[in-house]
């Protein structure tokens, strides 16, 4: 075991009692992103090799040298006995939508290849401001458009560390990988549908959508602004529970980021899951899915470990204290694709309106004095296929006579999706649940190249992810089990809004109750 | 011939007179700055940075809606108007769509003819303005400054019946915002700009012909131009048998011409939604009561009671209702000189008019305050000074400061009502002019005015002219 594979709570104990320097921390992080990453992902990126085929490509870009120098500087300030912030030594990666000043901010798009933001996210500022480090930015799906991390322009894309054939998910797909692979500690990610939780399923580790609000949307490239929410990704609950301390609350840059308090996080973590009641619903042990050619909706089970693994988990919190109640309906749960096809899309489109060529980023080099026919060929050349079905799906949606069909509708569909969850959490109401438990993904992670081409079936895979989105709530995807063909299996608290301390104890609790099983100790197949 | 009727409607664009732009905190008046140099990266749609509402915004625009006579909703949303321009950096523009600040409401205009037309409000809401772009040979040159600026965006029902009614809505209008303190509502500076829908009838139709619209008119004058071509235009075509398309128009001050713009026979598809990154505008009732508070007696309603209340002529009340500062400067002076108000109106009309004319102060920006203007006409009330004195009083306070009364004192220009030095006047004239006093003792006593001009002059118009005529007199008929 490396410095590297610590948690960021254990770094922190061995920093401030002088076992450990920041330097030699952030040293150990960049000794295994050089020995696991391989190539940095780019948009010439030739032929795919051998050794690209076994390595994890997580990062787009590591800042190795402002590293150091911050690192140096943390140590400096411990040495002279200075106060440090909290996070101090934590290396850290961020999703590539997340603007750091000076740095390139790509969103994993050749339309922005050379953006360089003139100001920090307030996420990444925050943790900065802790004294996090952070070691780069990692790939992911184009503009996040994507469940598996293949769409990005560039390549090589992510790989799954537990089987580098395998996707590790998406979209925060680089990030979950650099946490799996024990290149950082925390990463940065967003959820829009389940881009934390899918990918931090696939991966083995854990990821924090938080309520809508919860964390600041400022400095972080869109994809649909009225469903992304940014979060922790980290290998513990505990480190999710110190990231989220970091990165939550207000921001006057921000208005849709919530005034309400923000809880300490690490204060409930412990105190169990007594008296907790915890949900099972049948809704979530199915995905429903329709036959792309006659429309019809069919129905199909997860897979079995999946659904064993989620069970197994109920009982180890039911063993702790909990309250299991079983058969809570949630009947919405399975239009939650299709309205998010819609209203993902049509605000998509519009975010991508502002990459016209004009301002930043990628412009035509064949730019004729006719403004239209820049921008189409600006866009034409720089936008990945999934920006572009993005946009066609979204203006075809917004438009005036078919939005009452499609966008209004979706709307509708979202507003009962919302209920579903009001229903099961309400404290007078039949259920009055705390959390509930399913599964994140229906299956484990697939081989590249299996889903990628299949937009509609490769949304599939967030069908149990993108309810929070449209309800706005809170939810934590948590690493279950290894299923028998030794791949991550996730399971997936949710919560009502701003429960995310309930959530982590909760999730703590199941850490607790499951430390001794053997499937904690398997490690990814990279650092075999 | 037929006998047509006209239609026109009006949409104007106001730009608020806040300090900062609508959703970031660029200062949001850039009429003396180089271009691109008010801005940052929410107004420029850099990625990833989120608009901010800046309340003053919403207060100006709630003003607006209540001097209209709209419902303010106390719950509305911001919505995105997307399509694309290079001076729009984010290819979306943060408006209202359907449930905007405010629905409905009307304003009354009275014609000098002595009718009032009554102007419904169509749409009234809140958005962000583009930015410039100018051609320079081949280059297409951007000006992102405007882009955020605050705009409310008005617009009228086809109840506007001539080219007069739409310059005399854009003249209340213009008052009115002024009045509010919301906007500055300069034309050629672009804080109040206007496209009229022009169409016509034939006389007793009750339907909506197709009609044309009619955009970059930079003068309250030039809409009314603009309108009266298009007018005459359009019934020229339909007299000759053809029919009106649905043109914009470009006015060409220079040419004092109309020019085709483009064809217009869809509407474009602006694909509303909500925009996401703003959460819905809830105006609580303590924030629309503190609004509201000082909201302000409007101009008709202030030159009616000036009418009523100071027995003013409809003439003068106009004028001195014309500005805010101006009718509370009257009204101030009115209760401070606790005289004839006509009195003050006169000295307003007349000369203090003039004076604002020409040094481009408004009332409240004098020196001459109501309460020096009340003074002086006390003065010449009491026979301190004269009229003439009182006049020239005007100008020497403004450019002083001083208090009237010191001005009087120091440059004793006090009448002088000492029986003996006017006495010793009078005498001399007497002597002087034998010849005038025979007239006069030969009956011509109209004369008398003439003889007390003389001691005026002698004095240099500071004897008290009363006394002076009464030793003239005295004098004469010895």
């Amino acid at each position: 075991m490396q410095l590297c594979d610590h948690s960021a709570h254990e770094l922190l104990d061995l920093l401030r009692s002088k076992q450990v320097s920041a330097e030699e921390i952030v040293q150990s992080s960049l000794q295994r992103i050089a020995a696991v990453d391989g190539r940095s992902g780019s948009l010439e990126s030739g032929q795919e090799t051998d050794q690209d085929r076994g390595t994890v490509h997580a990062f787009i870009s590591v800042s190795a040298e402002q590293a150091l120098e911050q690192a140096k500087t943390i140590d400096q300030q411990l040495a002279r006995g200075e106060p440090v912030g909290p996070l101090a030594g934590i290396p850290f990666s961020a999703k590539d939508v997340f603007c750091v000043k000076d740095t390139y901010t790509t969103a994993a798009s050749k339309i922005l290849a050379n953006f360089k933001a003139p100001y920090t996210s307030t996420a990444v500022e925050r943790l900065q401001k802790q004294g996090a480090i952070m070691l780069g930015k990692v790939n992911m799906d184009e503009f996040t458009y994507g469940s598996s991390n293949e769409s990005t322009a560039f390549q090589p894309c992510p790989r799954n560390p537990w089987d580098t054939s395998r996707v590790p998910g998406g979209s925060s797909g680089g990030s979950t990988s650099s946490v799996a692979a024990g290149e950082v500690p925390f990463s940065l990610g967003t959820d829009t549908a389940g881009s934390i939780r899918q990918p931090a399923a696939f991966c083995g580790v854990v990821g924090v959508k938080p309520t809508y609000g919860r964390v600041s949307r400022y400095g972080i490239i869109a994809f649909a602004s009225s469903l992304d929410c940014p979060g922790p990704i980290t290998r513990n609950v505990t480190d999710a529970a110190l990231m989220l301390q970091a990165i939550a609350g207000a921001d006057p840059r921000d208005s849709t980021a919530a005034n309400v308090p923000v809880p300490d996080y690490l204060a409930t973590l412990e105190q169990g899951v007594k008296g907790k009641r915890i949900g099972l619903s049948p809704d979530y042990f199915q995905i429903s899915y329709m036959d792309a050619e006659s429309g019809e909706i069919h129905q199909k089970p997860v897979q079995e470990d999946i659904r064993a693994a989620v069970y197994h988990a109920a009982e180890v919190l039911q063993r702790m204290g909990a309250e299991i109640i079983e058969d809570v309906p949630m009947p919405n749960t399975r239009y939650g694709i299709p309205a998010f096809f819609v209203i993902s899309r049509v605000e998509a489109a519009s975010n991508l309106h502002r990459y016209d060529g004009v301002k930043y980023g990628y412009r035509t080099p064949s730019a004729e004095d006719d403004l239209r026919v820049m921008y189409r060929k600006t866009r034409n050349e720089a936008f990945g296929l999934q920006p572009k079905l993005r946009i066609l799906m979204g203006m075809y949606v917004s438009a005036a006579q078919y939005s009452e069909q499609y966008y209004n509708r979706a709307l509708k569909v979202r507003a009962l999706l919302r209920r579903d969850f009001d229903q099961i959490f309400d404290l007078q109401g039949k259920y009055r649940l705390d959390a509930l438990l399913t599964p994140t993904t229906p299956t484990t992670t697939f081989p590249i190249g299996a889903i990628y081409g299949d937009s509609v079936l490769m949304q599939y895979a967030d069908q149990f992810t993108v309810t929070a989105n449209h309800a706005g709530i809170p939810g934590i995807s948590l690493p279950g089990g290894i299923a028998a063909d030794g791949l991550p299996i996730g399971v997936q608290l949710l919560g009502p809004d701003y429960s995310e301390h309930t959530l982590l104890q909760i999730g703590r609790s199941l850490e607790i109750g499951t430390q001794d099983e053997a499937w904690r100790s398997q490690k990814p197949a990279v650092l075999r | 011939m037929t006998d047509y009727e006209v239609v026109i409607g009006l949409e104007t664009h106001i730009q608020l007179n806040t300090k900062t732009k609508i959703f970031c905190a660029c200062k949001a008046d850039s009429w003396d700055d180089e271009p691109n140099t008010n801005v940052c990266p929410v107004c420029t749609g850099l990625p990833g940075v989120l608009p901010v509402l800046n309340k003053a915004v919403v207060e100006k625009g709630v003003l607006l809606a209540k001097a209209m006579h709209s419902d303010i909703r106390m719950r509305s949303f911001f919505d995105r108007k997307n399509y694309f321009y290079p001076d729009l950096p984010k290819g979306y523009q943060i408006s209202q769509y359907d449930l905007s600040l405010a629905s409905g409401g009307y304003l009354d205009l009275p014609m000098p003819e002595g009718y009032t037309r009554r102007v419904t409000i169509t749409k009234l809401h809140m958005e962000e303005d583009a930015g410039k772009t100018k051609n320079a040979g081949n280059l297409r040159l951007i000006d992102f400054n405007r882009c955020g600026v605050p705009l409310v965006e008005m617009v009228t029902g086809p109840d506007l019946r001539s080219a007069n009614e739409a310059a005399q809505y854009l003249i209340r209008l213009r008052q009115l915002l002024r009045w509010l303190g919301i906007s500055e509502a300069d034309m050629e500076k672009g804080h109040l700009r206007c496209d009229a829908n022009v169409s016509i009838r034939p006389k007793g139709s009750d339907q909506l012909f197709t009609k044309t619209e009619i955009k970059n008119v930079n003068s309250i004058d030039n809409v009314k131009n603009a309108i009266e071509h298009e007018v005459e235009r359009q019934i020229r075509e339909v007299e000759a048998g053809n029919r009106v398309y649905a043109w914009t128009l470009d006015w060409d001050e220079e040419k004092n011409e109309l020019r085709k713009m483009r064809s217009k026979e869809t509407e474009a598809d602006y694909r509303y939604f909500r925009e996401p990154d703003l959460l819905p505008l809830d105006l609580t009732q303590a924030w629309l009561d503190k609004i509201l508070a000082d909201f302000p007696e409007l101009p008709l309603e202030r030159k009616a009671r000036f009418i009523f209340e100071y027995k003013l002529p409809e003439y003068d009340a106009d004028i001195l209702t014309g500005e805010r500062n101006l009718s509370d400067y009257f009204e101030s002076a009115v209760h401070l000189y606790a005289g004839d108000p006509k009195k003050v109106s006169n000295y307003l009309m007349n000369d203090i008019l003039r004076m604002l004319n020409e040094s481009g102060k408004t009332a409240d920006q004098l020196k001459l305050t109501p309460a020096f203007l009340a003074e002086i006409l006390k003065m010449v009330d009491a026979g301190q000074i004269n009229t003439s004195t009182g006049k020239s009083l005007l100008e020497k306070v403004e450019t002083s400061g001083k208090s009237p009364k010191s001005i009087v004192e120091s440059e004793g220009l006090g009448l002088v009502s000492d029986d003996s030095a006017i006495r010793t006047v009078a005498e001399k004239i007497v002597a002087a002019n034998p010849k005038e006093v025979e007239t006069f003792r030969a009956g011509k006593e109209t004369l008398i005015g003439w003889f007390t001009g003389q001691v005026m002059r002698e004095m240099r118009g500071k004897a008290d002219p009363k006394l002076a005529t009464q030793i003239l007199l005295e004098l004469l008929k010895k």
